[in-house]
């Protein structure tokens, strides 16, 4: 099954796509063949997902060229990629949850197959289901299906729609294991009675039995192209992924201070069994979270900011415990948070630049004692944070939502990082950022740890661990798989426990 | 791009400026009145008679005038009861409810002659403002603790109160001397002294010196900052630290008792006694006065001086003009939505693209 066979199932080449002026994939390709299982693996924003949506005529690609069974065609919306045979199910299901299973699949044919009614479309769902041995009832609500059920509706949804190329997007992700391996002995069945399959995955152990070929994507580029599964090796597949760029760099050290944040048996819901997250954070230093989305971090890091309560386990932060201590109380004893989302949890979109700024202060009494507000007060200080982190297109008076990306996390950076700071807990702080304000995010990071803080810095970004960090760990199915100093740290072993199902 | 079948785009104007909104809220009322009068010229009304009324009879004529300030009293309290809950995104819904437990408290401390006399109005008011409040605390404690939408309950509530009039003007508080449903007349001492003008009394200077106070707190306080806070992200105020639980407490609070003090306020100042009629329309007001302010203290009270303008003509119209009460909400909601619509491009302005978008190759 070569890559150069007659007329493959789909094949991309030379594909360019930009996002405001960023490119998610440059140059990227992928050749797909039928009766085959094809794995597409990388990190996170490798452009996985960018490229078959792309295929699927979700995005337009700014340059390239797409070919469906050997001829030229590039759909421009999923419907005419659908009516080429081209169907994707997606990672989070695009069904009416209140509506039956027979009712949504009347909703997505639209008359197409002879579906004229509840009925027809029941008929048909039963004579699929029947034919590719998934069973489903069609009379069952949405709302009462399990994820794999309903992972099996849209399969049978694009399958009606006349699929015959069918990528799934992340498909294990959701899944328990023993569901997982039944959806990708049915990916294999698939692709056997002659349809070709698309697994777009991070876990590449795990669907590599039921794989042919794989093609790996690192930062929107193709790296490895459909190179038959057995002539691979884990490690080198690892080391692809993660790139070479691996190369911890000294960084100076202040000597290891006192323990300030300590996590011990942390316990929340969604974890894999096993012992709860331990974890001792150290005066100076910066330990980094790695791992891929979705494993764990919003939850730690809710635990951690006081959101939400811990199933079990201690949080003590410079000696005292705050396992159960408010998020008022964690602030006043150091802590900060930068979260992952700065407008949904961070930031008041609509309020100014000097309101968002006094947030945190106006309650300790930093502008006024209350009732009374001292707003000149306010303004003084937001001018003064406005030239120190030099927010560009900043005034107090100027609706936070105006700001770039970068500079709104600069606010959110001058609020967080104030004289209080021990403890910076750091959710992906440089996500979507361009490479000066990255660099400032990183060099104020860096400064604050260096006066003495310490930072618990969780991203999936391996380049931003890695720029910061003295020790990394890996956070894989809600626990901690691994920890190193950065010293130790090899693309492999990380690209082994990222990938690996532990 | 992929959205290239929309042709025109909203965008959101980066600075509003100072003059932007004056002007589109004065071109949507001006839309508004010359769509209306042409409602009311086609129902009958002759277009000079329409000048006189709306004008002349509602602004330029004593009589018109003190009505119309005896009638925004009200309006300004409950105008300010939504408004402040508005601030928290709590809609309440119940304003009326809160009306009527402010007017039983009222009541209660007038025909039982509770306290001096010196004393008996303001005992009353504070215990209608009280009234108000606790009508409220039950839904609000349903929405903190379990989630409950506080749009049905404080709907349900008004309902219930009214009930409980209904029971002591049938009962106990009935009329002894007429046998109507309604309760004996409030003694002086539990009235609003007059000024002299119309049946305006003092209770109009309590209304605005409470809007100034709330005014205050709202735009220079704390308070009101937190309140905006929280307003727009719950999620952000309470993970940055702020006080959620009890700015929300507060206001609600303050949200029913400004309406019970309403309530209170009608008794004590035109009605004087507690009938089964005191609430007509309020809770409608009430939204319109604080959703046309934005929510502004201030705004309120100008909003409920032009809406009880509104009503005054509407009266004149009713009964000289025999004009529909049909043709009167019209025309009511036309003005509204004129001036809400404007309020939008206050915000936004229509951007029509040059030419069809092309897709990316």
């Amino acid at each position: 099954m070569a890559a150069a066979e007659p007329s493959p199932a789909l094949e991309l080449h030379g594909v360019f796509k930009a996002f405001g002026g960023k490119p998610a994939l440059e140059d990227a390709r992928f050749s797909l063949a039928w009766g085959e299982v094809h794995a597409l693996v990388g990190e996170n924003g490798a452009g996985k997902s960018t490229l078959m949506n792309v295929a699927t005529g979700v995005y337009a690609a700014d340059a390239g060229s797409q070919a469906i069974d050997g001829v030229a065609h590039l759909p421009s919306s999923p419907q005419e990629a659908s009516a080429a045979g081209l169907a994707m199910v997606h990672q989070h299901f695009r069904l009416v949850e209140r509506f039956t299973v027979a009712e949504n699949v009347l909703l997505a044919l639209d008359g197409k197959g002879g579906a004229r009614s509840i009925g027809d479309a029941a008929r048909l769902i039963r004579e699929k289901s029947a034919e590719i041995g998934l069973a489903i009832d069609p009379a069952r609500v949405v709302e009462s299906l399990s994820t794999a059920e309903r992972q099996r509706v849209e399969i049978i949804k694009v399958l009606l729609l006349g699929a015959r190329v069918v990528i799934f997007d992340e498909p294990t992700a959701v899944l328990t294991e023993a569901e997982a391996s039944s959806l990708l002995r049915f990916a294999r069945r698939l692709a056997d009675s002659g349809h070709a399959v698309v697994l777009i995955t991070h876990k590449l152990k795990e669907v590599s039995r039921h794989t042919d070929r794989v093609t790996v994507m690192r930062h929107g580029r193709t790296v490895l192209a459909g190179a038959p599964i057995a002539s691979l090796d884990e490690a080198e597949v690892g080391r692809l992924i993660v790139g070479e760029t691996v190369i911890p760099t000294a960084r100076p050290r202040t000597a290891p201070g006192a323990r300030l944040l300590e996590i011990a048996g942390l316990a929340f819901p969604g974890q894999m069994p096993g012992e709860g997250i331990g974890i001792v954070l150290k005066a100076g230093e910066v330990l980094g979270i790695a791992g891929v989305g979705g494993n764990g971090q919003e939850d730690l890091v809710a635990c951690l900011a006081g959101s939400l309560k811990p199933l079990g386990g201690d949080i003590l932060l410079d000696g005292r415990d705050i396992t159960m201590a408010s998020p008022v109380t964690r602030r006043r004893r150091g802590l900060r948070v930068i979260p992952a989302d700065r407008f949904a949890s961070g930031l008041v979109r609509q309020m100014t630049i000097a309101e968002n700024l006094a947030m945190t202060g106006i309650a300790a009494g930093a502008y006024g004692r209350s009732p009374r507000l001292d707003r000149r007060r306010m303004e003084k200080a937001a001018a003064a944070a406005i030239a120190d982190f030099d927010i560009r297109g900043a005034a107090p008076a100027r609706r936070t939502e105006l700001l770039s990306g970068g500079n709104a996390q600069k606010v959110l950076l001058a609020r967080e990082l104030d004289a209080g700071l021990k403890v910076l807990i750091a959710h992906s702080p440089s996500r979507g950022l361009d490479v000066r304000a990255t660099e400032f995010v990183r060099g104020a990071i860096r400064a604050a740890v260096e006066k003495g803080a310490a930072c618990l810095l969780i991203s999936e970004d391996l380049q931003e661990i890695l720029a910061l960090s003295h020790r990394v760990a890996v956070m894989n199915g809600g626990r901690i798989a691994g920890i190193r100093e950065i010293d130790a740290v090899t693309s492999e072993w990380i690209g082994g426990l990222l990938t690996g199902h532990v | 791009m992929s959205n290239g079948f929309l042709s025109a785009t909203l965008l959101r104007r980066q600075h509003a400026g100072r003059l932007r909104p004056v002007l589109s809220n004065l071109a949507g009322l001006a839309f508004g009145i010359t769509v209306s009068s042409a409602i009311l010229i086609a129902a009958g009304v002759p277009a000079d008679a329409l000048i006189d009324e709306f004008l002349v009879a509602t602004f330029l004529t004593s009589d018109g005038l003190a009505q119309t300030v005896t009638a925004a009293g009200p309006l300004i309290l409950v105008g300010l009861a939504s408004a402040i809950a508005m601030r928290i995104r709590f809609w309440n819904i119940g304003v009326e409810g809160q009306m009527w437990a402010g007017a039983i408290a009222a009541t209660f401390v007038a025909i039982h002659q509770v306290g001096p006399e010196a004393t008996r109005l303001p005992l009353g008011l504070v215990l209608a403002f009280a009234g108000g409040a606790l009508w409220i605390w039950p839904m609000l404690v349903m929405k903190v603790r379990f989630g409950i939408n506080e749009v049905i309950t404080t709907l349900l509530s008004g309902n219930l109160a009214f009930l409980l009039v209904q029971h002591l003007l049938f009962g106990v508080w009935r009329d002894p001397a007429s046998s109507f449903p309604i309760s004996i007349e409030f003694p002086p001492a539990s009235q609003f002294a007059m000024l002299g003008w119309g049946q305006v009394h003092t209770g109009i200077i309590l209304c605005l010196a409470v809007a100034v106070v709330a005014w205050l707190l709202m735009e220079f306080s704390t308070l009101g900052y937190f309140a905006t806070a929280i307003g727009f992200s719950r999620k952000v105020a309470a993970e940055t630290g702020l006080p959620v639980r009890r700015i929300t407490t507060a206001l609600v609070l303050a949200s029913g008792g400004l309406a019970g003090l309403a309530g209170g306020l009608v008794l004590s100042g035109t009605q004087h006694r507690l009938s089964q009629t005191l609430s007509g329309g309020y809770l409608f007001s009430a939204i319109v006065a604080a959703y046309l302010a934005r929510s502004n203290p201030l705004g309120v009270v100008v909003t409920a001086v032009a809406l009880a303008a509104v009503y005054t003509a509407s009266d004149v119209l009713k009964v000289f003009y025999s004009v529909s009460e049909a043709v009167i909400v019209l025309v009511q909601g036309v003005v509204l939505m004129s001036i809400l619509v404007a309020q939008f491009f206050t915000q936004f302005s229509i951007h029509l693209p040059d030419r069809p978008k092309q897709r990316g190759r």
